[in-house]
């Protein structure tokens, strides 16, 4: 990996470290391990629905962060979300199309758990059946539509 | 229009090549030639690689995009900047503090990056990281062809 995707994840889990998030906690042994690769912990939010669950998140970056997007995906225990498939894949702009380096980890992680935050019930994606089935491995290489703006 | 877009073309594509004469000798507007002088090693790399392995079409897109990148305007950072609270004192997009010489390029939006940092953006998104605001192609196109 170049210097500068390095450096910059580096300066990104300095921050979340010093500064952290309310229910989002890094992985800190398997970050040093490789720092390309992140477990991050995400708390369901008080008075949600998701309230007392927890979920982990797998981020992976490519030489090209924060051009290119991380890949990001549920791992483990799936939440039932109407933009969460059951594979882990999330239905989520900004991992994708609108994507900017202006965003980080901890934007993204700020969206996710806010996305989970505004649902009022648990259901999977309509087409959760057919979509695991036939997709890539990596959530990058599908053709999001987003279509939802109020979950 | 078409010699302002032609005279442009060449020039990219010199830029393209990593070669330093040329712009010099095409171009007599003074400070038309000092952007391609700051941003030409940033481009050199990017050219490199986009040189071999793309079709025309997407060359001349691309030299062009190099065009309207290059009319943002560029600064160097200067003490002053550093003192007062008005001009971030970090880049978005490398999160590295801006140091006193460094050189910051404007978006119309009047966010500030890294000129390294925001060009490679550019390449792939004429939006701004931070607002994503367009950079407006198309008002900088028009500017172009009535030269």
């Amino acid at each position: 990996m170049s210097c500068p995707a390095e450096r910059r994840l580096r300066k990104e889990l300095l921050e979340l470290l010093t500064n952290p998030m309310p229910g989002i906690y890094i992985d800190e042994e398997k970050v040093a391990k490789n720092i390309n690769e992140w477990i991050v912990t995400i708390e369901g939010a008080e008075k949600t629905i998701y309230e007392g669950e927890t979920f982990q998140l797998q981020f992976s970056f490519n030489e090209k962060y924060p051009f290119d997007s991380p890949t990001v995906l549920f791992i483990g225990k799936i939440p039932v979300h109407s933009h969460i498939y059951s594979n882990g894949h999330i239905c989520l702009s900004i991992l994708t199309d609108d994507w900017t380096p202006a965003l980080s980890v901890g934007a993204v992680c700020l969206s996710i758990r806010s996305m989970l935050s505004s649902a009022t019930k648990k259901e999977r994606p309509p087409d959760d059946m057919i979509y695991t089935r036939t997709c890539s491995k990596n959530p990058k290489k599908t053709k999001w539509f987003f279509h939802d703006d109020t979950v | 229009m078409g010699n302002c877009l032609a005279s442009n073309s060449t020039d990219d594509l010199t830029l393209l090549n990593g070669r330093n004469e040329g712009p010099r000798e095409s171009i007599d507007q003074e400070p038309v030639l000092q952007f391609q002088e700051n941003v030409q090693p940033t481009y050199s790399q990017v050219g490199t690689t986009v040189h071999q392995s793309l079709t025309e079409d997407e060359q001349i897109k691309i030299a062009k995009r190099i065009g309207i990148v290059q009319h943002l305007p560029i600064s160097q950072y200067t003490h002053e900047n550093f003192q007062s609270k008005k001009v971030p004192s970090e880049c978005d997009i490398c999160m590295n503090d801006f140091v006193v010489g460094d050189s910051i390029r404007y978006l119309p939006c009047m966010h500030q990056y890294h000129v390294h940092c925001v060009d490679n953006w550019l390449m792939r998104s004429l939006t701004c990281p931070s607002c994503c605001e367009p950079v407006d192609a198309s008002l900088l196109l028009s500017s172009f062809e009535n030269v």
